[in-house]
């Protein structure tokens, strides 16, 4: 701070809220909102750099309005008229939020609990500063070379600031494990962003065992990891990418619970129910695990009666939804060691299945991952003997506040539970409303784009507990790609534009205009009924042969 | 001295019509001019010539180069010497010619802001204008002259642009009177510029703000 070149306002003095101040600026030090500032204080004997955020910038020496009364004559035309001096005489009063210092002990900002004073000079943050102390790193100095760090991940930059000057790197263990949430107008870029973080845990530096469940087939571009030099690894890692389509998709019988049954009949009576659940019972508690509807049918007529009328109708019900869906399989599952591997990016493709074969699939798998987790944990036989993370595209889908869908009750256990089983979870959804409410507030890590709808952004304010009000503020006006992460990852929440994919992105809009035209172009050359005529073809004769 | 004001390209400022004479000031800025009478001169200015707004000068040799100070009337008042007196007058209303007493000596003063200044070129026009604080303290006595319309433009415009820099000082010293005297200067520059100058519309904007702020100090809006 001995240089003043780099001091860009001066203290003016305290502002309303007992973390504020106000500071003063001459126009040509452009200062945006949200920029980050920094001052020195003494704290306990040594020199420390406050951070503090500007949170709002107004005019208070400038031209008066008068000036502006007619459009085609400039202000400065009449303040020359007038002699008033016009070079950069306007200045601006800043209010700024102290964020505080970096703690090398806590590795996390602590507030000095005192202003600056009246007179102290304030300059930008420094770009490697602001990149060690942002996100949650836990780095022991307050300036780091943060690129050098093993299990970052790179998201974006800062908005206020140029393109890459200060890039943001999250901590992935800090989102994998106590989960992450996407939320996002549609358009906004929510795909595109998690993609990028796709990316960024399937490098050599992290290399993540990821599942992602993809209800749209959005994620198809991500293969072009392999074989990109970035992603290789000195030792020869590379990530692979394994698509599984619906017809490799499929759920064993007998993991169901009765409760996801019941979800997929049509309507059964209460004494259905209970004969069902009296026979699935039983059924679970036999050696084998691959039995199909006959022999759970077989069960409840050896229990009830062949002629049981409930047993009857139940079985008409059963057929017809589990027996003749291919989803349901009396042996066939999906073999977990195939999809969950370190290095590996799993993408469930479950664009031709509907919404329920979708939640039934997802609950089987969650519901057994989970358990295999369990089992790791306390040192039990284990097929994933790793921590997994799952990211959740629409994921409103699977944790809807209705709680209409068999998946709500594992999702909200694994969030609540699943940090202590090495199972993170990340929802995408552009509907933070329709997400349930458990399973949003329990996600640590936030990235929010660009959000209008007023519903939504309750919901946000209503669960989301690091979403403070100047970043709520914030959501409305963002354009796509610009996002606001806060949350456990970061030590204060940060407005970012979120950096370029390495691999082609899949999921934009459709080229409506293109396609129509093509279509349109497709079907005029298409020969149409009335040109039936033929001339000149076949064993027409021509004027010379008729000689 | 010329009976008729001068006009055409380049008004002599030797012949411009005599004014009056300062009597006493204010201020720095702020002069107190006695207009001339009958008496004072061959030709004293006529009403029109020593108005409200009229923009005038008084000339200074400073430092052997001959300056012209600009200023504008912005007040006038009447004195008569017998008002107040005691006792029986002895003019009556039908003899008026009876008048031994004061009644010859009845004045006018005008007040005189002043705006800027400018030199005098060898062939008596104006030129290097500035509106600036005239540092020149005038002299009792020194002759006040009804300023042409022409040295009035070429004194407010700079580079094309038309200037009324002074205009804060103008607003101080004029007082109550400061709006209607800077809304008669717009007036009589706008008279003189051609419609379609585009100066026109800033002396639109400059004479709005000056006259919603009179309104404004006044309590009207």
């Amino acid at each position: 701070m001995a240089d003043r070149s780099d001091v860009v306002g001066t203290v003016a003095g305290p502002g309303d809220d007992p973390n504020e101040f106000v500071f003063v600026t001459p126009s040509d030090k452009s200062i945006k909102t949200g920029e980050f500032i920094t001052y020195t204080v003494s704290v306990e004997g040594e020199p420390r750099s406050v951070f503090a955020r500007v949170t709002n910038r107004e005019l208070i020496r400038g031209l008066p309005e008068g000036f502006l009364a007619d459009p085609e004559v400039g202000p400065e035309t009449v303040a020359a008229t007038l002699g008033v001096p016009t070079d950069d005489t306007e200045l601006y009063r800043l209010t700024a939020t102290v964020i505080g210092y970096y703690d090398t002990n806590m590795t996390t900002f602590a507030n000095p609990r005192q202003l600056p004073d009246p007179g102290t000079p304030l300059s930008i943050a420094p770009h490697q500063q602001l990149e060690t102390v942002l996100p949650n790193l836990g780095c022991e100095t307050d300036s780091t070379d943060v690129t050098t760090l093993d299990g970052v991940a790179h998201v974006g930059w800062l908005l206020n600031r140029p393109a890459e000057a200060t890039n943001l790197h999250i901590p992935t263990e800090e989102f994998a494990s106590t989960h992450l949430a996407i939320l996002a107008s549609t358009g906004s870029g929510k795909s595109y962003t998690a993609s990028v973080l796709i990316e960024e845990m399937m490098r050599p530096s992290s290399r993540a065992s990821l599942l992602v469940f993809d209800p749209h087939g959005e994620y198809d571009t991500l293969a072009e990891m392999q074989g990109e030099e970035a992603f290789q690894g000195a030792d020869g890692y590379e990530p692979d990418v394994v698509y599984y389509d619906p017809e490799r998709l499929s759920v064993r019988i007998s993991e169901l619970e009765i409760g996801d049954v019941m979800a997929v009949l049509d309507n059964p009576s209460n004494r259905m129910q209970d004969r069902l659940s009296t026979a699935w019972r039983s059924m679970q508690n036999r050696e084998s695990r691959t039995w199909g509807i006959d022999a759970l049918i077989a069960e409840m007529e050896a229990e009830f009666g062949a002629d049981d009328a409930s047993v009857g109708a139940l079985e008409w019900r059963l057929r017809r939804s589990i027996e003749r869906n291919d989803l349901f399989h009396p042996e066939e599952n999906v073999p977990l060691d195939e999809i969950v591997d370190p290095g590996q990016c799993t993408v469930l493709q479950m664009d031709t299945l509907d919404r329920r074969d979708q939640q039934l699939i997802t609950t089987v798998l969650l519901r057994r991952m989970y358990r295999e987790r369990l089992d790791d944990v306390r040192n039990r036989d284990s097929d994933i003997e790793h921590p997994i993370f799952a990211l959740f595209e629409e994921g409103h889908r699977f944790a809807p506040a209705s709680g209409e869908a068999p998946s709500l009750g594992v999702m909200r256990t694994i969030t609540s539970e699943g940090r202590k089983f090495g199972f993170g979870l990340g929802i995408i959804s552009q509907r933070p409303s329709k997400i349930d409410q458990d399973v949003l507030s329990q996600c640590g890590t936030q990235i929010s784009m660009q959000i209008k709808n007023p519903n939504d952004q309750d919901a946000i304010k209503n669960s989301v507990e690091a979403a403070g009000e100047d970043v709520l503020r914030e959501l409305p006006g963002l354009t796509p790609g610009q996002a606001v992460v806060s949350g456990d990852a970061m030590n204060t929440p940060a407005l970012i534009q979120v950096r370029q994919r390495r691999t082609p992105h899949g999921a934009g809009s459709r080229p409506v205009i293109e396609e129509w035209r093509e279509a349109y172009d497709e079907r005029q050359r298409e020969p149409t009924q009335s040109e039936s005529a033929d001339f000149g073809e076949g064993d027409s004769t021509g004027v010379q042969s008729l000689d | 001295m010329t009976d008729t004001p001068p006009d055409g390209d380049s008004p002599d400022l030797d012949s411009c019509v005599r004014i009056g004479s300062i009597v006493s000031s204010n201020s720095h800025l702020d002069y107190v001019v006695e207009v001339y009478k009958e008496r004072d001169c061959d030709r004293p200015p006529e009403l029109h010539e020593r108005e409200f707004g009229q923009p005038v000068f008084i000339k200074k040799t400073v430092n052997g180069t001959e300056h012209a100070v600009m200023g504008v009337i912005y007040d006038t008042q009447l004195v008569d010497p017998d008002q107040g007196r005691t006792g029986p007058r002895l003019a009556q209303d039908d003899q008026a010619q009876f008048t031994p007493g004061y009644i010859e000596e009845r004045t006018t003063l005008a007040g005189v802001a002043l705006l800027g200044t400018a030199e005098i070129s060898e062939d008596g026009a104006i030129q290097e204008s500035t509106h600036q604080m005239p540092r020149w303290t005038l002299e009792v006595e020194d002759t006040v002259f009804h300023c042409p319309d022409q040295v009035t433009v070429s004194f407010h415009t700079v580079d094309d642009q038309i200037q009324l820099a002074y205009m804060d000082r103008l607003l101080d010293i004029a007082g109550d009177l400061g709006s209607e005297v800077i809304v008669a200067l717009i007036d009589r520059l706008r008279g003189m510029l051609p419609d379609d100058d585009p100066n026109q519309r800033v002396l639109d904007v400059v004479e709005q703000n000056v006259q919603w702020q009179a309104r404004e100090q006044r309590g009207m809006v």
